[in-house]
């Protein structure tokens, strides 16, 4: 009896113990992710073509291909548990070299297999290999975005001169993952690599943040001149990617954000808002994604573009009510007494209004567009923000050095700017990527309603309202912008978890 | 109800210069008389007379002087250090206003100290009521004249009744707070709801009219303060359009929204708690990492694409449920309450999660199991209990906005409520319509509110505790 008892709470700590060791492996990480996916989307198209009236092949290819992969990554992944648990604690060579196999499926859009791929090749990754890898591939995932335009009878006039620029750059990105491998692994990377740290720099205008970190990071390194000590920021961007659930949700926020620069380039406008009645309610087809809404305008352009608005909006609303908010908490927190009950009672009123109620009333008032629209919801951000500051600011004006600056001599300007606000800046921050997905959702309720962005400006609440009128008849009108919706509140809610762990002063 | 806790209370309250207005206001004629009787006997009482004393004999001492310098010195040398450069006159001025203030607290906690082992008490306000409504004619006259302030000081001695009535006070001035915003912004709009409601071709004169009738001619002041008059007299004026009474029109889509809002709590409750407990036990199985992934699903799907979906999959495909909500068939109220109850137990499975799992590794959970209580029982009691102050925070706040109406999903399933209402006023814009609701739905998301930290109190007796300190 006791011996079996022992052997039971043995099996449970070796158990634990394995899980942890899996768990500490990104490779593994990142192939269970694959096979997972892969294989609930497989199943998910292959039931519903079989659950349709007529059984289209196209769908079972579409299935039979993400089987393949699921399969692959499936018996991937084991290989890896078994020789992680097993006597070596690491991965072979052999299997490593089994990662080329799954980078190709990018053409498939599987992107999962594509960063377990990469991830499982090279054995020793820091910040600087991941980077270049996310990099080359929201460069990859546009051209092949942009590739759907091919099918389409008439392209953008910049469609060949779009597609030649993200070429040259995903090339690029390939030589940078190289360039990492040979010249940045090191504590500081080497002085060849700081020409590519600069164009680095420069994948900020393609909406490339990845890119763009790649270089600050690389740079900051190169500066920072004890080794000794690690640079603070940098270590909370490697907590952060740490993070798989983090990585994905920068992933598709980054993503849109080049999709909504890059198809300025790639896409044609035009095909997004001039009516053609000759394809009316068209159904999907390669040449239209999701179809054709009521206008004959097609849904996957103006959902690419409906990106930009969407982004515009939630980062100008949430940023607004950060410094009015942030400002007036800091006010109250630090000088106290009077101002901050007048401030407080203030934000009372404006608070005891459900935020987009008080939309409602500032649209009533000013007229439905998206200068009211994006002042509308900054307002009703105020309190929050305000709160959420004020809060820190007591914690932080007892402390020893607030007494220290304060004793020098330093003026309250100088204590707040400088002192107070910076270090009250996490959880504004989480706060704020979290904000971000809301204020996206506010304002497709708000263009839903018929009250937010003007109707004919393609953003994913007004595709949605449009497409809801025929739901009967063309459902994918509405199913595709409402995905659209989710992926990026989602992305941001996944980011922002992402960032309050790696913010957290508790797991420094 | 006794004497002896009339006394403690007025002393209580007199000392806090908020209720010490309160109390003037509301009794007015036991203040006065209270208050000239003070006026004769301050300064000739015993402790006048020992503070009398005490300041001459310190006068009589070099005190005065010494504490001059020592202020004096001290101030020099701050500007030294500083590098700041003061005239002397300045400095003089200075030290003797410090040194006069040193001075005297010393001479206060002299005089108090003497009167103490004499035993003899400083002449307050609140001293003088205590002796004069010890007289029982008095109290009575003194409560014939001046009701409303005993009424107050009743609910002053429960600390529950007096922190309600503290939040009820502050509701009023948020009300008058919300109606100043809510109309101003309303005001300035550059829209005319004349032109809007007459049509384009009305003549100035049909303007003109319609303007009068609204008192929309009058000063910005004016209009304001009519507002003002009907919040406290709780008349919510009649629409624009239609002239309808909104009082009656929000009275009658209440009970619609009530309904929809206590089947969506039902269904969200039913859902998030026990997927959050299960979740917080359990962390960082695969049960709970599906349920956190759902529940931060539910707080990304927007509950009027849900609503579609639903429609699409149950009312147009399958054709089980109606996709239009009607009174008084229960069927119809399934799909909102499932698209709202949904969206809403996102957040609350995630709190109680979160929260729950704060509580779990405290020190009493670890007294809970040593003592060995079942597990059901620590679970259920301890760390739930312990952990429901931020859930019933987030639960309040979701109740409360989905009082004043979901919008979007009522427009989903063309359900008839408050926020349908309010945003199909607002194309006119129907000001005192929407006015009217604003201030509704705050006034019940104020009152949720005060629920909620009512139920703070009975949860948590740390917290009834700190309220009874005022």
């Amino acid at each position: 009896m006791a011996t079996k008892q022992m052997t039971k709470n043995e099996a449970a700590y070796i158990k634990k113990v394995n899980s942890k060791k899996l768990s500490g492996s990104f490779e593994f990480m990142t192939s269970r992710l694959g096979w997972q996916v892969s294989g609930v989307f497989a199943l998910y198209l292959a039931v519903t073509a079989f659950m349709a009236e007529s059984v289209s092949t196209a769908k079972l290819i579409i299935a039979a291909v993400f089987a393949v992969q699921f399969l692959l990554q499936f018996f991937i992944t084991s290989k890896i548990t078994k020789e992680l648990i097993g006597p070596a604690g690491a991965i072979s060579d052999g299997t490593r070299k089994l990662g080329f196999l799954l980078v190709p499926f990018i053409l498939c859009g599987n992107f999962l297999l594509f960063i377990a791929g990469m991830m499982l090749v090279k054995k020793e990754k820091n910040i600087e290999y991941q980077l270049s890898v996310y990099s080359l591939l929201i460069s990859l995932y546009i051209i092949l975005i942009s590739a759907l335009n091919l099918f389409k009878p008439k392209q953008a006039s910049t469609f060949v001169l779009g597609m030649a620029l993200y070429g040259l750059y995903s090339i690029f990105n390939l030589v940078v993952i190289f360039a990492v491998g040979k010249y940045a692994m090191g504590k500081k990377p080497d002085k060849k690599f700081m020409p590519f740290a600069v164009i680095c720099l420069l994948g900020l205008a393609l909406g490339n943040v990845f890119s763009f970190l790649l270089g600050l990071i690389a740079i900051g390194k190169y500066r920072h001149k004890n080794d000794e000590i690690s640079v603070e920021w940098i270590d909370v961007i490697r907590r952060l990617f740490k993070n798989y659930t983090a990585v994905i949700g920068m992933i598709v926020v980054i993503f849109l954000l080049s999709v909504s620069i890059g198809s300025n380039l790639t896409f044609d406008y035009r095909i997004a808002t001039s009516n053609n009645f000759s394809q009316m309610l068209a159904q999907p087809s390669l040449a239209y994604p999701f179809g054709c809404d009521d206008y004959g305008r097609c849904v996957f352009t103006r959902i690419i573009f409906g990106a930009r608005i969407s982004l515009i909006i939630g980062v100008i609303s949430t940023a607004v009510p950060i410094i009015v908010g942030g400002l007036l908490g800091a006010l109250a927190g630090y000088y106290g007494g009077r101002t901050e009950n007048i401030i407080m009672r203030i934000l009372d009123v404006l608070s005891a209004v459900p935020s987009i109620l008080l939309a409602i009333a500032i649209i009533a008032a000013f007229g439905a567009s998206t200068i009211t629209l994006i002042m509308a919801l900054s307002v009703g951000g105020i309190p929050g923000y305000a709160r959420t500051v004020r809060a820190q600011v007591l914690g932080l004006s007892n402390q020893e050095f607030v007494e220290a600056a304060k004793a020098c001599g330093a003026k309250d300007g100088t204590i707040i700017f400088r002192h107070i606000i910076p270090n009250s800046l996490a959880p504004v921050i989480v706060r704020a990527t979290m904000g971000i997905g809301s204020a996206v959702l506010s304002t497709s309720s708000l263009s839903y309603l018929g009250i937010g962005v003007e109707a004919h400006i393609p953003e994913w609440g007004n595709i949605l309202k449009a497409g809801s009128t025929y739901l009967e008849s063309n459902p994918y009108i509405a199913i595709f912008p409402g995905l659209a919706i989710i992926i990026i509140v989602l992305a941001f809610n996944f980011f922002g978890d992402g960032l309050r762990d790696a913010l957290d002063p508790k797991l420094k | 109800m006794n004497i002896s806790s009339f006394k403690d209370t007025f002393k209580r309250m007199y000392r806090n210069s908020k209720y010490r207005i309160w109390l003037w206001v509301l009794g007015l004629p036991t203040m006065l008389i209270t208050f000239f009787v003070y006026k004769g006997k301050k300064g000739k009482d015993g402790y006048a007379e020992i503070r009398n004393q005490v300041r001459r004999e310190m006068e009589g001492t070099s005190l005065l002087s010494e504490l001059t310098r020592t202020a004096l010195e001290q101030i020099k040398r701050k500007n030294e250090y500083f590098q700041k450069s003061a005239s002397e006159r300045d400095m003089k001025k200075q030290a003797e206003q410090i040194a006069k203030k040193n001075f005297d607290w010393i001479l206060e906690d002299k005089v108090k100290q003497i009167a103490q082992s004499k035993s003899i008490e400083e002449v307050t306000m609140a001293s003088v009521y205590s002796s004069l409504i010890s007289n029982g004619a008095l109290l009575a006259l003194s409560i014939i004249t001046s009701f409303p302030m005993y009424i107050i000081m009743i609910l002053f001695t429960n600390p529950i009744s007096k922190y309600v009535v503290d939040r009820l006070v502050m509701m009023v001035f948020v009300l008058f707070g919300v109606t100043f915003l809510v109309f101003t912004i309303l005001y300035i709009s550059p829209m005319d709801p004349a032109l809007n409601i007459l049509g384009v071709t009305a003549t100035p004169e049909q303007v003109e009219r319609f303007n009068k009738m609204h008192g929309l001619d009058q000063p910005y002041l004016v209009q304001l303060f009519s507002k003002f008059q009907n919040l406290l007299t709780f008349n919510l004026g009649k629409s624009f359009q239609g002239n309808e009474n909104i009082a009656v029109a929000l009275a009658n889509k209440f009970p619609i929204t009530l309904q929809v809002t206590f089947w969506s709590m039902l269904v969200s409750l039913v859902i998030a708690i026990p997927s959050g407990i299960i979740s917080a036990i359990k962390p960082y199985t695969s049960f709970d990492y599906i349920a956190m992934f759902i529940a931060l699903l539910g707080l990304s799907i927007p509950n009027f694409w849900l609503g579609l979906m639903m429609i699409l999959e149950f009312s147009i495909k399958n054709k089980w449920l109606p996709a239009t909500f009607q009174v008084g068939n229960p069927v119809t109220l399934i799909m909102p309450a499932i698209v709202l109850g949904t969206g809403m137990s996102a957040s609350v499975a995630r709190m109680t999660r979160s929260s729950m799992m704060e509580v779990k590794n405290s020190d009493y959970i670890l007294t809970a199991r040593a003592k060995g209580l079942p597990e059901r029982k620590v679970v259920l009691k301890h760390i739930l209990g312990n952990a429901m102050i931020p859930i019933i925070t987030t639960i309040g706040m979701q109740f409360g906005g989905m009082l004043g109406g979901s919008s979007v999903t009522e427009k989903v399933f063309n359900i008839n409520g408050i926020g349908l209402y309010i945003v199909e006023k607002q194309f006119v814009p129907d000001i005192p319509a929407v006015l009217a609701g604003v201030i509704y739905v705050s006034f019940v998301v104020s009152i949720v509110n005060l629920i909620v930290d009512i139920m703070y109190a009975v949860i948590d007796p740390r917290i009834k505790s700190k309220m009874k300190n005022y």
